[in-house]
């Protein structure tokens, strides 16, 4: 196999993922690391960190991704290894950013991007998703507080390899799991289920305004952070991608009717008048009518095909 | 018209047939200095989506495919290509592909760069903003192009196009004219020659897809 990487260095997915590596390397984030195996660039072992302030922090994620050959026109796919409480292990996951949904998928990614984007999907709620699970806040931090003590066993020796590093790395960064901030979660679990989420409104908000901050502040000093802020911010909006498709697909549907519309009206408007005067007087002339607005229509088409002739022409 | 020539229709035919067409206006006319005046463009689109805050490596290969077919075709020199060549260059899954994906690219940043031009325009057809409109409309494969698309790309890269329209629109005058329209960067162009010349490129437009149209 790397013989054949190395022969595949014309490739220019080859090249795009050597790049994508380099880039990696070069500006590490706190928040998630991954690289590829050395006997196959295609496949990538990664480890995320629960998003702060919700009940996956602290947590230390495995998974792995496999990169298309015709990578990145599309999407790769993402399976995750550490049990999470929000995606199934050892099965591949359906997001806006997966194999899924290739027609979602856009070449100006990359695997930065949706790793980021993975971190900030882990609080949403499942939905039936393919591989995705809704499980109570309370076991999804015993998860976590179980994730930062073992990694998880996959594959072949390499793999596993590849895996335990990651894993180290991702310790000596990772704060440990709040637990203070489980004991009061508890107690405003069990005064007012309701504070939670206008908690969760409010961090966004903050972290809004720290992007923004942060970007006019320290652009000069800190490049690393504005690049992933800037992405989380981008992520915000790829994450409502599907209702944007949606809406396009409705439009599109809309713009068909308008289309049609306007031919029945001509005929309709012709029948109307003679319509209502002979119902006035003899009823028994509607299909006399009926046989009227066929010609008509015949009559249409007739000129229609006429004019896509000549204009071939 | 004297010919046309058909494209694959999976919702990228607009740019494939703008890049066949385009690559083979410059083989036939080996116009040195439009190729230099696109490359000029091709850059200032490039530092566009830069300041857009795309990442460079992911559009670089993109350009630079690009501009590799745009070098081949002028003769001349070593990797000179002839018109059988252009053909069997831009039938290749991959180059076609990258070429598309730099159009894509270029009519993005184009869109973005002039929000406030656009967004009349995207309220109305997606009801969405426009980062919204080019991620999920303009920068996937295999979205089909509309008007905003081309006038967005013709602008960019300062290429006139004339797209003759074969629909339903043509049939309620009752005569046999087409209707056609003429997207030039006429408005925004800074170099008055290329706003006055008649377009070059000619696609047929039939609901759904687009052709290669050659005048006679």
């Amino acid at each position: 196999m790397e013989a054949t990487a190395k022969y595949n260095r014309g490739n220019p997915a080859v090249k795009r993922i050597l790049q994508e590596v380099k880039e990696m390397q070069s500006n590490p984030s706190p928040d998630f690391m991954a690289m590829p195996l050395e006997e196959d660039i295609f496949e990538w072992q990664f480890a995320i960190l629960g998003p702060r302030d919700s009940e996956f922090e602290g947590g230390i994620y495995h998974g792995r991704i496999q990169l298309p050959s015709d990578y990145p026109f599309k999407p790769p796919s993402f399976m995750l290894l550490t049990p999470s409480g929000r995606f199934e292990i050892q099965k591949k996951i359906c997001l806006s950013i997966s194999n899924y949904h290739p027609e979602h998928w856009q070449p100006s990614w990359s695997v930065r991007t949706a790793l980021v984007a993975l971190i900030a999907f882990m609080p949403t709620p499942g939905g039936g998703a393919l591989g995705s699970l809704d499980f109570k806040k309370e076991d999804r931090r015993a998860l976590a507080i179980k994730s930062r003590e073992t990694p998880p066993k996959f594959g072949s020796a390499e793999r596993q390899k590849v895996i335990d590093e990651i894993h180290e790395q991702m310790l000596s960064r990772a704060p440990p799991v709040p637990q203070l901030l489980t004991n009061e979660t508890n107690e405003e679990t069990n005064q007012l289920p309701a504070s939670d989420a206008s908690d969760e409104h409010a961090h966004k908000a903050v972290g809004g305004v720290n992007t923004a901050g942060s970007n006019s502040d320290s652009v000069n000093n800190d490049l690393p952070r504005p690049d992933s802020e800037s992405e989380i911010v981008q992520h915000i909006v790829e994450g409502r991608t599907e209702g944007v498709s949606n809406h396009s697909r409705a439009n599109l549907s809309r713009e068909n009717i308008p289309r049609v519309a306007p031919t029945p009206q001509n005929p309709v408007v012709a029948i109307q008048k003679p319509k209502h005067d002979r119902l006035l007087t003899l009823a028994a002339f509607g299909l006399t009518l009926a046989i009227m607005a066929l010609v008509i229509k015949k009559f249409f088409k007739i000129n229609g095909l006429a004019g896509y002739i000549e204009g071939k022409f | 018209y004297d010919a046309l020539r058909r494209t694959r229709g999976d919702g990228n035919c607009f740019y494939r047939s703008f890049m066949f067409s385009y690559l083979e206006h410059i083989l036939e006319t080996q116009d040195k200095a439009e190729v230099e005046r696109i490359l000029k463009k091709i850059e200032q689109c490039k530092k566009t989506l830069a300041d857009l805050g795309y990442i460079e490596f992911t559009f670089e290969d993109f350009f630079s495919i690009f501009i590799d077919q745009l070098e081949s075709v002028l003769q001349g020199h070593e990797s000179s290509i002839g018109a059988e060549e252009l053909l069997e260059r831009t039938r290749d899954q991959m180059v076609s592909d990258y070429v598309v994906m730099f159009f894509r690219f270029v009519t993005s940043g184009e869109i973005q760069r002039r929000a406030e031009f656009f967004e009349p325009f995207i309220s109305g057809l997606t009801n969405s903003t426009v980062v919204q409109f080019c991620k999920a409309s303009v920068e996937p494969m295999g979205e089909e192009s509309d008007h905003v698309h081309i006038i967005a790309l013709s602008d960019a890269l300062g290429v006139p196009i004339r797209v003759m329209y074969l629909d339903r629109s043509s049939c309620d005058a009752g005569n046999i004219s087409v209707n056609h329209h003429d997207f030039s960067p006429e408005a925004n162009s800074s170099d008055g020659a290329a706003a006055a010349e008649k377009p070059y490129i000619t696609l047929l437009y039939r609901p759904g897809h687009y052709d290669i149209l050659y005048p006679k």
